[in-house]
């Protein structure tokens, strides 16, 4: 069963064409990369999917049954589409505890009269959301941090913290905009861990966009490959290890099969 | 225990305070700083927890004080039916300064509220039945039956009450989730609608909770004794002193406004003097602590207290780091 399908989806920014006529299909439960070279449209379909751009007539993107084209992004969130920036995007000037909060908005249930009014469920539900943003600090080991200014996190840190506040919404669907952009090989891997722990726990399903091929290949079960904003190739990773479209789109020219088998490898 | 329970002892404290003011002024200067305080902790909302950036806040209050004041003049309700109606008057005129809120950011919306601001002024000054630029009188005090609040003493009963409670009000709504919901869209919007934040309620939410307050600051001054409203007092120089109020204090932080209120009511009082440089000497502090102090004095508590608080932790970090 699909979670997410995308039918035709196209952009363009002027004369720009960022994203052009691209379907694409992602299974309940799966780990799905994303790849191409700068600019192929990755993160833009990111945007797409989540509502900060507006798509084109003839697109359709359907997400768990509902068709959610055109809608803005905060209902998109609400039904289960959880994503990170490239920019991380972190509130700084709040602490990590109210970034986590921030996350789980939507899932907050009291209304601002009866804060006023001091009512015991709000405070009954203030300590529940506190508590269970707790327990997902504690998993993705931020919890001695929790009172912190997020702004003065570290770099390895603040993409945790995205990824946990991503995860406070309690998503279907969580897409992760280049998780390991800037992180070292050790950082990436605690990452990895983190997000295939995650991923097991709440049963999610992954949309990762990557510039490290070598992240792509061991996390994901389907990759996809866009350039210039179409999508050349799909498959496992093995299939698209072996596609020659692909390696030109990373590498600009033809390859021989242990060529690129070598370049995969070192990648 | 109810978390309004200790803002009712503060209340019960703050009442012992005019036993201690010698003179009918200095109760007349406790009830300003009361009704500033409830003006800055509003412009707080709307401009230190959402970040949206509006210099028309003295217009607000100006229509908030002209309302109540036509209510119990040409209508003859008494104040305690011309406040809310005030109020409710303000949270439509917040209404209306949010919505372009929703498509300006930072420079372009001051300067939209700055337009709103001036022509208000000018429209009141130039309006009869409001007194025009001659001045708006015969407001009438509060009054409980035959026990009427004229006099400066009196009036204070009323005022720091209100504010007190403006205080908590305000402590409530910006701890809870809506409070979070303001200062995400203040950090960074897209990732607050990213986190199912509905930006654009938020954003007039927050506009039309800062008119309530200037509303009902507005309409506080218009009873206060002598019962007289006059549109210069709310010009641009106004808006200068309550922007400093908020900025001083520490914008964001509630209690740096309370703090920035009171620090500035009691300045403004003592430099009435030196009125020609006094609006230099403000533009100047602003300048000075937008540079070398941009989260005035709530803002340095905190860092002092956070760096303290974290010191140790950070140390522990860096010392992981360290280690091969």
């Amino acid at each position: 069963m699909n979670l997410l399908e995308i039918k035709g989806l196209s952009k363009r920014f002027g004369g720009f064409r960022a994203l052009s006529g691209i379907d694409l299909n992602v299974r309940q439960g799966a780990v799905h990369g994303i790849i191409g070279p700068n600019g192929s449209g990755k993160s833009t379909l990111f945007n797409m999917i989540s509502g900060v751009y507006l798509p084109e007539p003839g697109s359709q993107i359907v997400f768990n049954g509902t068709d959610i084209t055109g809608k803005p992004s905060h209902e998109i969130a609400r039904l289960g589409v959880a994503r990170t920036f490239q920019m991380l995007r972190i509130f700084e000037g709040m602490s990590v505890i109210e970034n986590m909060m921030v996350g789980h908005h939507g899932l907050t249930g009291y209304s601002p009269l009866a804060a006023v009014f001091g009512v015991k469920s709000v405070r009954s539900e203030e300590r529940r959301v506190r508590a269970e943003m707790m327990e997902l600090l504690n998993f993705i080991g931020l919890a001695d941090y929790a009172e912190m200014p997020a702004g003065e996190m570290s770099g390895g840190q603040r993409r945790l913290l995205a990824l946990g506040r991503a995860m406070a919404a309690k998503p279907k669907l969580l897409m992760l905009d280049e998780p390991g952009a800037g992180l070292s090989p050790t950082n990436v891997d605690i990452l990895l861990d983190t997000v295939r722990a995650l991923q097991q726990r709440f049963g999610l399903t992954v949309i990762i966009i990557e510039h490290i091929l070598k992240l792509v290949m061991d996390t994901c079960e389907t990759v996809s490959v866009l350039e210039h904003g179409e999508k050349i190739a799909e498959g496992t990773p093995a299939e698209i290890s072996a596609d020659h479209r692909v390696i030109e789109a990373y590498l600009g020219r033809e390859m021989k099969d242990e060529e690129v088998r070598d370049f995969l490898r070192s990648a | 225990m109810h978390p309004v329970l200790p803002w009712l002892g503060g209340i019960a404290v703050l009442s012992f305070l005019p036993l201690i003011t010698r003179t009918a002024y200095d109760q007349y200067l406790l009830n300003v700083i009361a009704i500033n305080v409830v003006l800055a902790v509003g412009l707080n909302i709307v401009k230190g927890f959402a970040g949206q950036v509006t210099v028309g806040h003295v217009a607000v209050m100006a229509i908030g004080a002209y309302a109540s004041a036509v209510f119990s003049v040409h209508l003859g309700l008494p104040f305690w039916l011309a406040l809310p109606a005030a109020m409710a008057v303000c949270a439509g005129v917040g209404l209306l300064v949010g919505i372009p809120a929703l498509r300006l950011e930072g420079a372009y919306l001051a300067l939209a509220t700055l337009g709103l601001a001036e022509s208000v002024r000018i429209v009141i000054s130039g309006t009869e039945w409001l007194g025009a630029a001659m001045g708006f009188e015969g407001i009438p005090p509060p009054h409980i039956g035959g026990f009427v609040m004229e006099t400066h003493f009196r009036y204070y009963f009323v005022v720091m009450p209100i504010a007190v409670m403006g205080i908590y009000i305000s402590f409530a709504i910006l701890r809870s989730d809506m409070g979070r919901a303001f200062k995400a869209i203040r950090e960074d919007q897209l990732a607050a609608a990213a986190s199912g934040v509905h930006v654009a309620k938020f954003k007039l939410i927050a506009f039309v909770l800062s008119a309530l307050y200037a509303g009902c600051a507005g309409s506080l001054k218009a009873h206060m004794a002598p019962g007289y409203l006059n549109p210069n007092d709310y010009s641009l120089q106004e808006m200068v002193t309550l922007l400093l109020m908020v900025i001083f204090g520490g914008i964001g932080h509630i209690w740096g406004a309370v703090i920035g209120a009171i620090a500035v009511t009691i300045i403004n009082d003592l430099t009435q003097d030196y009125y020609t440089y006094r609006m230099a000497i403000f533009g100047g502090v602003i300048v000075l602590t937008v540079m070398y102090m941009p989260r005035g004095i709530g803002g340095m508590i905190e860092d002092f207290w956070v760096r303290k608080r974290f010191a140790a932790l950070r140390a522990a970090t860096k010392a992981r780091q360290a280690a091969p």
